[in-house]
């Protein structure tokens, strides 16, 4: 392989690859803010400059490809003076409304100003302004905290496949926008939030909700379908305040789609069920527990398992069914009209799949047949939901009853509902359309009295209480 | 024209007038379309090295061989090639190429199909500047007549070489007389400069190989392959700049135009009193700016140099387009820099950070000292600025803003105190 | 919605298009022709405009923007754009450009309330021998002077 000499060190690079991905590697960090590794080199910020043995100029790290024996100095006087001036300039116009700012915290600009930029302030000019339009309900924009780095132009015609944003007008005015007023049409609207280098555009659902640094993180996947991009979760005070995306190459590069980003508000929904429920009345654990026995006893049972569940739920599920529910049968449901990975499909040219559950595949591995219809002689069903697989019609079934996560309306005429972990709140495995095994982590409990399956089984298993006995929940 | 010096060989000015422009004047008096024919008898190798002999330096500002640009196409690339003519004439204080446009249309023309024909490129365009509404409409019809007569089109005098050419107008951007500018405005896009590499040789027009020349060099072509290489060179008196040159000189003379001198020929001096008759009103001359309004001023008394490429970059300016611009001693030197930096300003493409900041940042200042807001501190800055600008920008316009200001500073800088101390106003 | 551009523009947009290998290329071309056609470039012409080439009207608007010549704004019957850049400032174009403020009523950038007049101050028109320069309309007027222009606006008024 090739080498070349970056601050001293000696490095091995592959054609093609760029000086701030090479010093990267070597831990030397080149700052910029128009470069992201997904999206075309424009070189324009100017942040990256560096010098390049040999060249007379100062060289753009992020368009310049590494050659054998380059010598480069990240840290000369020159590129480190350029640096400064960089700064410097992106500051001429910058409101410093930091303290009221989204992005303070996790913002390029605000980190490399600490880190390369100088203390002194020499513009007394007034800073330029702009009025803002609305651009739709996912996306805030506030030009004037704008570096024209373009990253989100890039992003919509390279990435989400729409010139939506666009510069208008130019030089000095220039304008990072969508015209006259014209909401996001793309449904991957938060990423322009995300690869922001500033809060010119922050994500509308995070606005003033939390400074980014009381932010807790917790590395987990997306369960929106079946493609399995990997997110995190940021959550504050067992509250979750924001999804984003986990750059992992393979699957969804560095982007997420707005149904994967906001899916999580079911978790934290006023409406949903997070306390056992007999007839649709709160109940004790204990109570709705020895309902859910007493009905069932007896009855020939169906139990229904949203592809939204773990295969470890799915598995203890597989256990369990035929002990407690002698001679009953299991199918999982998830996506109206998709009923195996065979009838799965991509929903668009990039992160999306038809399968709006994220574990379709994983069941059908452990030999799980999708429902298609209630087998004759049915008397009664029992649902297992991790959030948001869709309910199918069952008819002709009076006793229904319901494990996991459900919302009020979703609740309507089950007889018990035990309330369960949803993605969010739980660790387990789920395996995406090709076949990938990936974990999903909890950053959350479960709220209420929520309890992950297995604490349910158990109590199952083991309680003994009927009904008439128990005064006092077990929660 | 009045003031056009004699006693040496011109290739432009005798014909610039009306009756000129029409192919039939051209094919009688201009021995039309014979370099053409006398082209396609030649090896594309043998053109090249004729243009190499030639001298001719690039007349848009940037002065790079030609005959060393053309042979930067990679011959054996599959791609379409393009030969694009840079007819934005967009540097202010030039406007040569217009007069060429205006009443020889078809020595550019000629000259184009020779380029197409060396670099093996069957597709050319003219991109003039949006304002230049009726020399792109004279253009229009010039080609329109070469067509007719078989010197556009297909298999060219029989040649089996075509050659198809369109005018392309732009639309009010100066940035689009910067090559990869220009591109990306041919191709129905926001006039912004590329990142180079890829340079256009290699990836130019529509992503194939793609040669810009100016007006003024492609329309020399013709001359260089009738009468030779080494001719062409012997018209200029320096070394290393062949043929003549149009110079446009404005502002404080007494006769301002279109010039054709021959290479490094004339010093500056020389231009603005022998051949433009003195400065405006008898006046005492003050600045001189010498090749357009991007070039470093001088002073008065810096104009004993040559004007020609290496000359003038030895005394810190440059030539650039020939375009010269005259100013005396009663004109403010900081409101000539205010609305030179104003015009930078206004036509940054905003790409770039330290071009769409600091360019206005150097105007803002530069108006807040006239105003009687300066400090004396901001001449600092300003001086700053330009360094932090020169070199750091992604095209040339960065340095092409810097410059300047940091000249007139440096050169006027008791003007802008004046101002600062508050004994001047605007 | 009904076509706002006419059969003639389309006619020369299809005759245009095979000169340029796509068809993005025509977009200026297409932006000269419309304007010549109804004046100036309104949200619904530049619609429809990316909609013949086949782009998002953003990357219309983000084109057009960038070019001073496109009128994004209706001007008047007159367009007056005045030189102002080196040459023609140094040969006096301030004088002319305060001198038609006073005449017409109206500062730079603004159209006289009968839609008669729209006043513009102009980067370098590549005139500058001739300076002060100027263009009414797409034509150019040179060697300006405050007693040419006083004729000028009297012959357009």
């Amino acid at each position: 392989m090739p080498k070349c000499t970056i601050d001293g060190r000696e490095v091995e690079f592959s054609a093609g690859e760029n000086l701030i991905e090479i010093a990267r590697r070597v831990g030397v960090e080149i700052p910029y803010f128009c470069y992201h590794p997904g999206l075309t080199v424009v070189a324009q910020c100017r942040m990256c400059a560096v010098e390049v043995e040999k060249m007379p100029k100062l060289q753009t790290a992020c368009s310049t490809p590494a050659a054998e024996g380059m010598i480069v100095h990240t840290k000369s006087e020159r590129a480190i003076q350029n640096q400064k001036s960089i700064m410097e300039f992106l500051l001429v116009n910058h409101p410093l409304d930091c303290p009221i700012c989204d992005k303070s915290g996790e913002c390029d600009l605000q980190d490399n100003s600490f880190k390369f930029g100088d203390s002194k302030m020499r513009t007394s000019e007034e800073r330029r302004t702009y009025l803002d339009l609305d651009m739709g309900p996912v996306i805030k924009k506030n030009m004037n905290r704008c570096i024209h780095c373009t990253r989100c132009i890039r992003f919509g015609a390279e990435v989400a496949g729409v010139r939506e944003m666009v510069a208008i007008q130019r030089g000095n005015n220039t304008e990072i926008t969508t015209i006259d007023g014209r909401p996001l049409e793309t449904d991957y609207a938060g990423n322009y939030a995300d690869i922001c280098p500033t809060g010119s555009l922050t994500l509308k659902d995070f606005r003033f909700r939390k400074r980014a640094w009381m932010l807790k993180k917790t590395a987990t996947v997306c369960e929106g379908c079946s493609k399995g991009c990997n997110m995190e979760i940021h959550q504050d005070n067992n509250v979750i305040q924001r999804c984003v995306p986990r750059a992992n190459l393979e699957i969804n590069k560095y982007w997420l789609c707005d149904e994967g980003r906001f899916n999580y508000h079911y978790t934290v929904d006023r409406n949903r069920i997070s306390f056992p429920q007999v007839s649709g009345v709160k109940a004790t654990w204990n109570d709705a527990m020895a309902s859910s026995k007493t009905l069932l006893k007896g009855k020939k049972v169906v139990v229904l398992l949203g592809s939204d569940l773990t295969q470890e739920e799915a598995k203890l599920m597989m256990d369990f069914a035929p002990r407690a529910f002698p001679g009953s049968s299991l199918f999982h449901y998830g996506t109206p009209g998709i009923q195996s990975p065979a009838g799965d499909a991509a929903a668009d040219s990039f992160l999306k799949r038809k399968s709006k559950t994220s574990n379709l595949n994983g069941l059908e591995k452990l030999g799980i047949k999708g429902f298609d219809s209630i087998p004759s002689g049915t008397d009664a069903v029992v649902i297992l939901r991790g959030g948001r697989a869709v309910i199918p019609k069952i008819d002709g079934v009076s006793t229904m009853i319901g494990i996991g996560v459900f919302q009020e309306k979703e609740a309507k005429g089950m007889k018990a509902i035990l309330p369960g972990a949803s993605f969010a709140e739980k660790d387990g495995t789920i395996v995406n359309y090709e076949g990938r095994e990936q974990k999903i982590r909890r950053a959350v409990t479960p709220p209420g009295q929520s309890k992950l399956l297995s604490e349910t089984l158990m109590l199952w298993t083991h309680s003994t209480l009927s009904p008439a006995l128990s005064k006092e929940g077990v929660a | 024209m009045s003031g056009q010096p004699t006693g040496f060989e011109t290739l432009y000015v005798q014909h610039f007038n009306e009756e000129a422009r029409s192919l039939a004047y051209y094919l009688s008096k201009m021995d039309g379309y014979t370099a053409l024919k006398k082209a396609f008898s030649m090896s594309s190798d043998a053109i090249i090295d004729e243009m190499k002999k030639s001298n001719l330096r690039g007349r848009g500002g940037a002065g790079f061989p030609t005959g060393m640009k053309w042979g930067f196409i990679p011959k054996q690339s599959t791609k379409t090639k393009y030969l694009v003519c840079n007819a934005d004439e967009s540097e202010p204080g030039t406007f040569k190429d217009r007069d060429i446009m205006r009443y020889t249309p078809h020595l550019l023309i000629e000259g184009m199909v020779i380029g197409g024909f060396t670099i093996g490129s069957s597709v050319g365009y003219i991109y003039i500047r949006g304002e230049y509404t009726r020399e792109a409409k004279l253009l229009d019809a010039a080609i329109d007549e070469a067509y007719e007569k078989g010197y556009l089109g297909k298999n060219i005098m029989g040649s089996g070489f075509n050659f198809d050419l369109t005018v392309h107008r732009g639309a009010g951007a100066y940035i689009c007389g910067e090559e990869t500018g220009l591109l990306n405005s041919l191709e129905g896009k926001r006039g912004e400069p590329r990142v180079k590499p890829p340079f256009p040789a290699q990836s130019g027009a529509f992503g194939g190989p793609t040669i810009v020349n100016n007006v003024e060099t492609l329309a020399d072509v013709p001359f260089i392959i009738n009468k030779g290489g080494e001719w062409f060179s012997k018209l200029g008196k320096l070394e290393k700049s062949g043929g003549t040159r149009l110079f446009s000189v404005s502002g404080h003379v007494n006769k301002p135009g279109v010039y054709e001198l021959p290479s490094g020929g004339h010093t500056l001096r020389q231009i603005i009193y022998d051949v433009c008759g003195g400065v405006l009103g008898g006046k005492k001359l003050k600045a001189v700016i010498p090749g357009g309004s991007s070039a470093p001023v001088l002073t008065a008394d810096e104009i004993d140099v040559v004007a020609d490429i290496e000359p003038i970059m030895k005394i810190g300016s440059m030539l650039g387009s020939a375009a010269i611009m005259v100013i005396h001693e009663d004109q403010c030197m900081v409101k000539l820099i205010q609305r030179i930096t104003k015009f930078y300003a206004h036509e940054s493409c905003g790409q770039c950070t330290p071009c769409r900041e600091g360019c206005q940042w150097m105007e803002n200042i530069i108006e807040r000292i006239l105003h009687g807001e300066g400090k004396m501190e901001d001449l600092d800055l300003l001086m700053d600025i330009t360094n932090n600008i020169n070199g750091k920008t992604l095209c040339a316009l960065g340095d092409a803003a810097a410059g300047p200001v940091a000249s007139f500073v440096k050169k006027f800088r008791p003007e802008f105190e004046a101002y600062i101390r508050g004994e001047k106003h605007a | 919605m009904a076509k706002l551009l006419s059969e003639k523009f389309y006619g020369s947009m299809k005759k245009l298009e095979p000169r340029y290998p796509t068809k993005v290329a025509l977009l200026l071309p297409a932006l000269h022709a419309a304007q010549d056609e109804l004046g100036w470039l309104s949200p619904e012409t530049m619609e429809e405009i990316g909609e013949y080439i086949g782009i998002h009207p953003a990357q219309v608007k983000e084109v057009a923007s960038f070019y001073t010549m496109y009128n994004l704004k209706p001007v008047g019957k007159y367009h007056l754009k005045i030189c102002t850049n080196v040459a023609c400032c140094l040969r006096g174009a301030y004088d002319v450009v305060e001198h038609c403020e006073k005449k017409l009523g109206i500062a730079v950038g603004q159209t006289t309330p009968d839609k008669k007049f729209t006043l513009h101050e102009e980067e370098c028109l590549g005139a500058c021998g001739t300076a002060p320069a100027m263009m009414l309309n797409n034509d150019y007027v040179e060697n300006l002077d405050i007693r040419k222009m006083d004729e000028i606006l009297e012959k357009l008024n």
